[in-house]
């Protein structure tokens, strides 16, 4: 990134209050979050695919002894499932995150506010679909939809991801409004 | 532009904002120096977080800094750095999503992150990612005070 122009840069009053940048949190902790529990859950929100006990380990950045300890107790919390048994293989769960995000949904507003947000979401929802007139994003090419309307791929990126987003949100609220949850009791017992 | 075949990865219909990504990063910054505040809209499935530099860290002439943060379940991100002078404006924004003249990965550099951008590579790691932006927005904070 291009250094600012020098029209922008302090003069020499300004210049006696600099900040002590050295002073800051280093970068690659900020990021990283200050517990090895940030590290392991990190690691296993970014698995794609099954991952050993020690792919998880060299994610984290942490031993394998301990990235077995918290694939085991993140097992039993339903944010990873086991996928084969020797050797032991493991995938994120998104399951388990969308309940826990139900869970706050539930928690932190009044059925009226649910209601009010699923009808905004709805209705984006809608709107999208209108825009490109078929039942589900996952019918649309980018680059063909691109090419076809005259658009850029920008932008029509843009607007599926709103729609992709949008179909989710739905989906988060209507799950919050339904009070009664069979696999949302079971996970929460388990926790 | 001809709809061709670079961006031939998954998936090829967009994905969903990752809502639990964003809240991981605004409980990370929240409790940062570099930050006076991170908005998010709405707040029970952000969109994009509004990281708001702390003004400690520019001259008066700059009103305003503050950076833009949406990623996407599939990898995708923008990363939108804006800055608000007495008079004009700076941007830049890091990329990777499809795009008809860039690769998935590019760069649209300052001061006016002009369309097309420039083609680049960044990190696989989504930590590395923001760790390498963030630095290269503190180089640019940096160079406000030096001669």
């Amino acid at each position: 990134m291009d250094e600012p122009r020098d029209e922008l840069k302090v003069d020499a009053d300004e210049r006696a209050e600099a900040p002590d940048f050295d002073a800051l949190t280093p970068l690659e902790d900020l990021v990283r979050g200050d517990r090895t529990r940030d590290d392991f859950f990190d690691a296993v929100l970014a698995l794609d695919s099954p991952a050993t006990a020690t792919d998880v380990a060299e994610l984290a950045g942490h031993g394998v002894d301990a990235a077995r300890e918290y694939l085991d107790w993140f097992e039993r919390m339903g944010i990873v499932t086991q996928v084969t048994e020797s050797p032991a293989t493991y995938e994120r769960n998104q399951e388990y995150l969308s309940w826990r995000r139900v869970q706050k949904l539930r928690q932190e507003y009044a059925t009226e506010e649910l209601l009010d947000l699923l009808k905004t979401e709805s209705k984006r929802e809608e709107t999208l679909e209108r825009e490109f007139n078929v039942k589900s994003p996952d019918e649309i090419s980018i680059s063909r939809y691109a090419s076809e309307t005259d658009r850029t791929i920008e932008e029509v990126w843009e607007r599926l991801s709103a729609w992709q987003t949008a179909r989710r949100r739905v989906a988060l609220l209507e799950r919050a409004l339904t009070t009664e949850s069979g696999d949302g009791a079971d996970l929460q017992s388990a926790v | 532009m001809s709809g061709g075949d670079e961006n031939t990865s998954d998936p090829f219909h967009g994905a969903p904002i990752d809502f639990d990504r964003l809240d991981t990063i605004r409980e990370r910054f929240a409790a940062d120096d570099r930050f006076k505040r991170i908005a998010d809209q709405p707040a029970f499935a952000p969109e994009r977080l509004v990281c708001v530099y702390d003004q400690r860290f520019y001259p008066e002439r700059v009103r305003a800094a503050r950076l833009e943060v949406v990623w996407f379940e599939n990898g995708d991100f923008s990363l939108h750095y804006h800055e608000e002078h007495e008079s004009g404006e700076f941007d830049h924004r890091w990329d990777r999503h499809p795009s008809g003249h860039n690769t998935r990965d590019h760069v649209h550099p300052g001061p006016d992150a002009p369309t097309p951008g420039d083609d680049t590579s960044h990190p696989a790691d989504w930590r590395d990612v923001l760790s390498m932006v963030l630095s290269e927005i503190e180089d640019r904070q940096r160079a406000f005070w030096e001669e």
